[in-house]
């Protein structure tokens, strides 16, 4: 049976919802640039010991969202879902505290960066035959800024999909879901897509809650699923990294220096002189 | 890179985006293959878009038309632009990273067996693409492998075309039956009301998370307040906090400002916030970090915090008249 037309009778009973959550390094850290790597394809960021990391923000309100959908149609499930080493367990943690149901690890292990299109793959190889109603991720990760990952992961499950939504409205007894998705200059584009389907959410439809404490004990106790490691491990890259470095230390602008009162008449003569004072 | 090239123009309510224009200007940089504008919609404007695109650019422009086409929708678009392309020959797709742009971009790439990088600044001589990560930390060049290829281009990163060419392009326009879709743009609706006056501003004071915390707009206001036309705006990170409301966002999705001063306060730098400001006339970025992206585009350059240095500077002034 093809995938939408088994889902179609499925999605009174609740809907299936995967929520994609990405691991990022936080933004106060600072990036290095592994300078050991001999191979030019492997180099990449290091991670010094005791680095921060924490969830994607963007999919921080994939998750908030999911929660809304499931208070508003009893018996829907969440399944939050992350890849990559093992420290990615704390944030699909931090899901179920946030109250996912079940937590689902992808396990990579590898220093190179994952592109796009192999991370895609090795979700879409765990979501093939679940039947999700509904996938959910944020719009983008923090760290790579792609705004790929939701698209290919909807395009190689040949789902429809819709980015950058920014509200929603899931009508499940009918098979669709209504969006509003966040376009050039605060304009909303509106969509009917049919389930199943896949959105990347935008920040700003929601307002991401605290987890309760009876969220953090269950998930404290929670078994997180491992999945075996993925078999797209060799499947081919279409593009490689061919260099990673710092921006050019060269700065086009003028530093202005001296006691903070000096930089202050510094700039008063500056706005002076472009006549805006 | 002598593929042929096809860039998809996107348009919003009959008017092509600016943006389309830095993405063909994009093509010209990248290499000499035989170049195809494919445009969808409906309509007069449909011709008028087509013609205005050929005009300007000397480039041959194919116009795909039909009712449903009024609307961008992801689906429609990847079903037609494939069947024009066609499956597996190697050919290079370039659009704006726009919010229609960056929609559509991953989905044809599954379509087409392509490469897909997004959000490209510059082109390397080794035909790499250059894009930011971690907030403009870190630079990473990237080349697609033989085979199709899908590229969304960085607004503000390439000008628009101008170069007046000698002889408008071809245009050619084929009508399309509507297929059967699991994806149905409705409408547009318009944003709400607002006025932020950016677009009559001479000075644009933007916040950035930099600031700490919403008190400290004060600052920001009191600044803006010096000068008798302007502008406060900030970055999307400031309007997730709801420091400040969407309509004052800058950037990707945001509003697009080009004032004579633009001073950017406690604002790191990413590359979305940049794309929205960056043909300011001039730029005052002051930030505590000396090594803060933002730095590297701004005119004018202050390592303070902006909570202490605001203060001084409006004393300063007073002091001055």
């Amino acid at each position: 049976m093809p995938y939408h037309v088994y889902m179609k009778s499925h999605v009174a009973r609740g809907v299936r919802i995967l929520v994609c959550v990405k691991q990022v390094l936080d933004s106060a850290e600072t990036v290095s640039i592994d300078e050991t790597a001999t191979d030019e394809t492997a180099t990449w960021i290091r991670f010094e010991p005791g680095t921060v990391f924490r969830m994607n923000r963007f999919d921080e309100f994939a998750v908030q969202e999911a929660l809304r959908i499931r208070e508003s149609i009893p018996g829907s499930v969440i399944d939050a879902l992350s890849l990559g080493p093992d420290r990615v367990k704390k944030t699909i943690l931090k899901a179920l505290e946030m109250g996912a149901d079940n937590g689902v690890h992808i396990p990579v292990e590898t220093k190179k960066y994952i592109l796009p299109y192999m991370r895609a793959s090795m979700i879409a190889e765990y979501a093939q035959n679940r039947h999700y109603d509904l996938i959910l991720t944020g719009i983008m990760a923090e760290d790579d800024m792609e705004c790929q990952v939701g698209q290919l992961l909807a395009g190689i499950l040949g789902l429809p999909y819709a980015t950058s939504v920014i509200y929603q409205d899931i009508e499940a007894n009918k098979g669709t879901i209504y969006v509003e998705k966040e376009i050039e200059e605060g304009r909303r584009e509106c969509m009917d897509i049919d389930l199943p389907a896949l959105i990347t959410v935008q920040s700003g439809i929601n307002t991401p809650g605290y987890p309760s404490l009876s969220n953090v004990l269950r998930a404290r106790g929670q078994q997180i699923e491992v999945m075996e490691p993925s078999r797209c491990a060799d499947r081919m890259d279409r593009e490689v990294i061919t260099g990673v470095s710092y921006p050019s230390a060269g700065v086009s602008g003028t530093f202005i220096d001296g006691s903070p009162q000096e930089k202050a008449n510094a700039l008063l003569d500056i706005l002076h002189k472009n006549a805006v004072l | 890179m002598n593929t042929p090239m096809y860039i998809i123009a996107m348009h919003i309510q009959g008017k092509i985006l600016p943006e389309t224009y830095e993405a063909v200007s994009f093509a010209q940089d990248l290499g000499s293959g035989q170049k195809t504008i494919i445009v969808l919609g409906s309509g007069s404007q449909l011709s008028s878009m087509a013609n205005e695109l050929s005009e300007n650019t000397g480039i041959d422009v194919v116009a795909i038309k039909a009712q449903y086409l009024n609307l961008y929708n992801a689906e429609s678009y990847k079903k037609i632009i494939k069947g024009i392309i066609g499956h597996g020959r190697s050919a290079c797709i370039c659009m704006p990273h726009v919010s229609m742009g960056y929609d559509l971009a991953p989905g044809l790439a599954v379509d087409l067996d392509a490469a897909c990088i997004t959000g490209i600044e510059a082109i390397s001589p080794d035909a790499s693409f250059t894009r930011s990560m971690f907030g403009g930390k870190i630079r990473v060049q990237t080349r697609p492998l033989d085979g199709p290829v899908v590229l969304t281009v960085l607004p503000g990163a390439w000008k628009g075309f101008d170069n007046a060419p000698l002889a408008s392009g071809s245009v050619d326009i084929l009508s399309v039956d509507e297929p059967p879709l699991t994806t149905r743009t409705l409408e547009i609706k318009a944003s709400t009301p607002k006025d932020m006056g950016f677009s009559d501003a001479e000075v644009i004071v933007s916040a950035g998370r930099g600031i700490g915390s919403a008190e400290n707009l004060l600052h920001i206001e009191d600044l803006a307040a010096l000068f008798p036309r302007s502008a406060v705006g900030a970055t999307r990170g400031v309007c997730d906090l709801g420091w400040l409301g969407y309509k004052h966002q800058i950037g990707v999705t945001g509003n697009t400002v080009a004032p004579g001063v633009y001073i950017a306060c406690g604002i790191s730098g990413a590359v979305q916030h940049l794309s929205g400001m960056r043909h300011s006339g001039l730029i005052i970025a002051i930030n505590t970090d000396a090594h803060a992206s933002i730095f590297r585009i701004a005119t004018y350059c202050i390592v303070e915090d902006v909570n202490t240095f605001i203060p001084i500077l409006l004393e300063e002034y007073k002091g001055q008249s």
